[in-house]
């Protein structure tokens, strides 16, 4: 994959920008949500809606960290991208009449988990770390699970709404796959050590713990949506395939990382790491969300309201 | 030359002085107290004031203490806070005129439109936009660098229906009470003017790009055995001066340069930050990520708590567009507003004056400066004989009184005058080579500073380059100003 200008990317973000107002959030078309996939849609559409914010907040640190002024400026609009993705999602919501009143729907646990981390130690992150560990996400369950939905939601605005978050996403992993190119470019061995050395983090060990049961999670989702779970997986594949396509990238520790737990994850018959991160899908849907901390400010600026 | 123009008569004086600003009537007085009284000084507006006059907004306050900010020539001791407000440094800037016995001095709405150097006479020809025309031996540009406002380049702000004010133009006729307003800019304007915002207006969001370095202001009303002190005992209030002088000199080693000193005033910002501002996000959203003294350092205790009122909102997202009835931001959202007020700041003059400076040979200062404003010790530009700048190129101060600065710039040019005027001069010039070397040691100098470590200011240029700042103590500005190396000038004699 050729690297992307980034000079000429920002200039590209700039000029593509969209807002919830340019749609008609009252346009016919409500009703093709059937009564059978509406409860089901709605944990989905939430978990789609959290998973975009946590997108957000991780843009957010890459902001404070990034090499350059225009990858720090990419950042800044990536993460009120996905700050918009999660709005347009629970306007989509609203409209399909499962939100009450003003209320924001509650992520669920695994969600929560990440979102406290994230609000706790993402900006201590390493940029190298945080370049990785979103575009998998991005590719896996935000790209992949747009994808599903539009395959299930016959609700022509919905699809209108998402050809534009689509739109942003591409651009997200453009810039995405470029950095993590760019991270690996001439990483000798010392580099290389250098890279992993967050490992022994006892932070990052955290966000893993957080991280590997919200994608199992996910994986339950998607099948109580009736959808198979091989999409998920063939959209994981999909960041080993594009992320190593050249010697940069797959040069990039984090990459290597990052791609064989893909592939250790979308394979279901590896019980030596499916059992335990299920049951901590298990343990962590038990926790009693009075014990989880309160959810931080950043989580409050989510708006289904077009204007303000 | 039009038909209008020759219905003018021409007007002459030794000096012209372009602004009646503080730079304009120091000048005046300084020149007068020297025996030069054939003085002219053009005002664009209807009153004398400059920056003072313009910027009434709700909460404009020097951020220099007043006993700092003020001309030494011209001691207040009856200032009635450390650090004084717009109005009472208008009334102190209308002292000056009324003391100085200034107004005869002055004509008001003059806008200079141009100015032009005779090289065989050795004058300096202005006209103003209305056909008038003016000539001088020497002239004095005393336009100063914050006279034009900047709005900024945000696309569709023309589309915008609702009421517009800009800081520097504030309307006090436009009744804020019960009002959806927005403030764009979180700078040194704007942060004074949303504490008081929040109190009037029904909502306020307020717009932020970059956070700015925030460091807590100790401002005290003046008690009266004080004021009757200083009445008194000027000694004293000159005493009290030269230590606000000395504590802000030493601030120029946190904040001009990166020193030991520099940590300890960002981990005081960042404690008044944590003191004042309990929620994490917020926290983070406010903290800079530049090394402080980048760009113009903050002094208030009220803007944080205003931030954080119940009908006050902070937004950080990148702004998209406006639209008709207000700012779209990139998280997809439409703030709407009865009124939006842009606190962004001023057309920093790169340009150094905002009219027409064209010197021998028809040289033109506009072009000459597109790459970068020059001029020998901020205050002559070779080409341009008999000419002063006052905040010329790279005469800013990051951490003293500006005034102490200009102080120096009118005494440096009352001395260069008295030279054009005694010796009969064509054309007191400095020396390009002069001027260059000057030059080369600034910007040397300049590349150290925390100006020049990496954030964007309205102190440079697109490109990086800094015209504006003295990488220096005062004190050291000063000594160079103190001194009038007539070695450095090629003097043209009459006849």
């Amino acid at each position: 994959m050729a690297l992307i200008d980034l000079d000429k990317m920002l200039e590209k973000i700039k000029s593509t920008q969209w807002a919830l107002a340019d749609f008609d959030w009252d346009a016919p078309g409500v009703d093709r949500i059937t009564p059978e996939q509406w409860p089901k849609l709605k944990e989905f559409m939430a978990d789609l809606m959290w998973i975009e914010h946590v997108g957000a907040r991780g843009f957010a640190a890459m902001a404070k960290k990034a090499p350059t002024d225009t990858l720090r400026q990419i950042y800044r609009y990536f993460h009120a991208e996905e700050q918009r993705h999660a709005n347009a999602e629970m306007a989509l919501m609203k409209r399909w009449g499962m939100l009450e009143g003003d209320d924001i729907p509650e992520p669920n646990v695994n969600l929560r988990l990440v979102i406290e981390w994230l609000d706790r130690y993402a900006d201590e992150m390493p940029y190298y770390v945080l370049g990785t560990v979103i575009p998998m996400l991005e590719v896996a369950l935000d790209g992949a699970l747009c994808k599903f939905l539009l395959d299930t939601v016959d609700d022509p605005l919905c699809h209108d709404v998402f050809k534009r978050i689509n739109d942003d996403e591409s651009r997200h992993l453009g810039v995405g796959f470029t950095v993590m190119e760019m991270q690996g470019h001439s990483a000798s061995y010392i580099k290389a050590v250098q890279m992993m050395g967050p490992l022994i983090d006892p932070r990052l060990m955290l966000g893993i713990l957080s991280y590997l049961p919200l994608l199992n999670k996910m994986r339950d989702n998607i099948v109580a949506l009736g959808l198979p779970e091989e999409k998920l997986y063939d959209a994981m594949k999909k960041f080993e395939r594009i992320g190593g396509r050249t010697e940069d990238g797959r040069r990039n520790p984090w990459y290597q990382i990052i791609s064989r737990h893909g592939r250790i994850m979308v394979n279901r018959n590896n019980r030596f790491y499916h059992a335990p991160v299920d049951a901590l899908v298990r343990v962590t849907g038990k926790i009693p969300t009075a014990m989880l901390p309160k959810v931080p400010s950043w989580v409050k600026e989510l708006t289904y309201q077009p204007t303000a | 030359m039009t038909m209008t123009t020759q219905e003018h008569p021409v007007q002459s004086a030794d000096v012209l002085i372009i602004g009646a600003g503080f730079a304009g009537l120091g000048m005046a007085i300084r020149l007068k107290q020297a025996g030069i009284h054939n003085i002219i000084i053009l005002e664009r507006g209807t009153q004398v004031g400059g920056t003072w006059r313009d910027n009434q907004y709700p909460g404009a306050a020097c951020d220099i203490p007043s006993n700092l900010y003020s001309y030494s020539f011209a001691p207040n001791p009856d200032w009635s806070r450390s650090y004084s407000g717009s109005a009472e440094i208008l009334e102190y800037i209308h002292s000056m005129v009324r003391d100085f016995e200034l107004h005869p001095f002055i004509q008001f709405e003059k806008n200079v439109a141009g100015i032009e150097f005779d090289e065989q006479h050795g004058l300096w020809h202005a006209t103003t936009d209305k056909g008038e025309r003016y000539s001088a031996r020497a002239t004095v540009l005393a336009s100063g660098p914050l006279s034009n406002c900047s709005l900024p380049n945000i696309p569709g702000i023309n589309d915008y229906q609702g009421k517009k004010i800009h800081s520097a133009r504030w309307d006090h006729a436009y009744d804020l009470s019960g009002k959806k307003v927005a403030v764009v800019g979180t700078g040194a304007s704007a942060v004074q003017i949303i504490p008081e915002l929040v109190q009037q207006v029904d909502h306020l969001t307020v717009f932020q790009r970059t956070p700015g370095w925030v460091l807590p202001r100790v401002d005290l009303a003046t008690p009266e055995w004080n004021k009757a002190l200083f009445r008194t005992l000027p000694g004293a209030q000159y005493m009290t001066r030269q230590a606000l002088y000395g504590v802000h000199e030493a601030m120029a080693l946190a904040l001009i340069w990166r020193s030991p000193l520099t940590a300890v005033a960002e981990r005081v910002a960042l404690m008044h930050l944590r003191h004042q501002v309990k929620d994490r996000w917020m926290r983070r959203q406010l903290t800079p990520d530049f090394r402080i003294g980048c760009k113009r350092v903050l002094m208030t205790n009220d803007y944080y708590p205003a931030l954080q009122q119940p009908n006050c909102k902070l937004i950080t997202w990148p702004i998209v567009q406006m639209t008709p009835k207000g700012i779209r931001s990139v998280e997809g959202i439409e703030h709407q507003f009865d009124c939006v007020v842009f606190a962004t700041g001023f057309d920093v003059g790169k340009a150094g004056a905002p009219f027409s400076v064209k010197g021998l040979n028809g040289r033109d200062l506009d072009d000459e400066w597109q790459i970068g404003a020059q001029a020998y010790k901020s205050i002559s530009v070779s080409g341009y004989p008999n000419l002063f700048l006052t905040f010329g190129p790279n005469s800013g101060p990051g951490h003293n009184s500006a005034l102490v600065y200009m102080e120096s710039q009118l005494d440096y040019a009352v001395k260069g005058i008295q030279k054009i005027l005694q010796a009969d001069l064509l054309a007191l010039d400095v020396n390009a080579s002069a001027q260059s070397a000057f030059n080369r040691n600034i910007q040397k100098r300049l590349a150290k500073t925390n100006w020049n470590s990496g954030c964007k200011s309205w102190y440079l240029t697109d490109d990086g380059f800094n015209a504006t700042m003295y990488p220096g103590f005062a004190t050291e500005y000063l000594a160079q100003m103190s001194q009038f190396k007539e070695k450095d000038y090629h003097l043209v004699q009459a006849g």
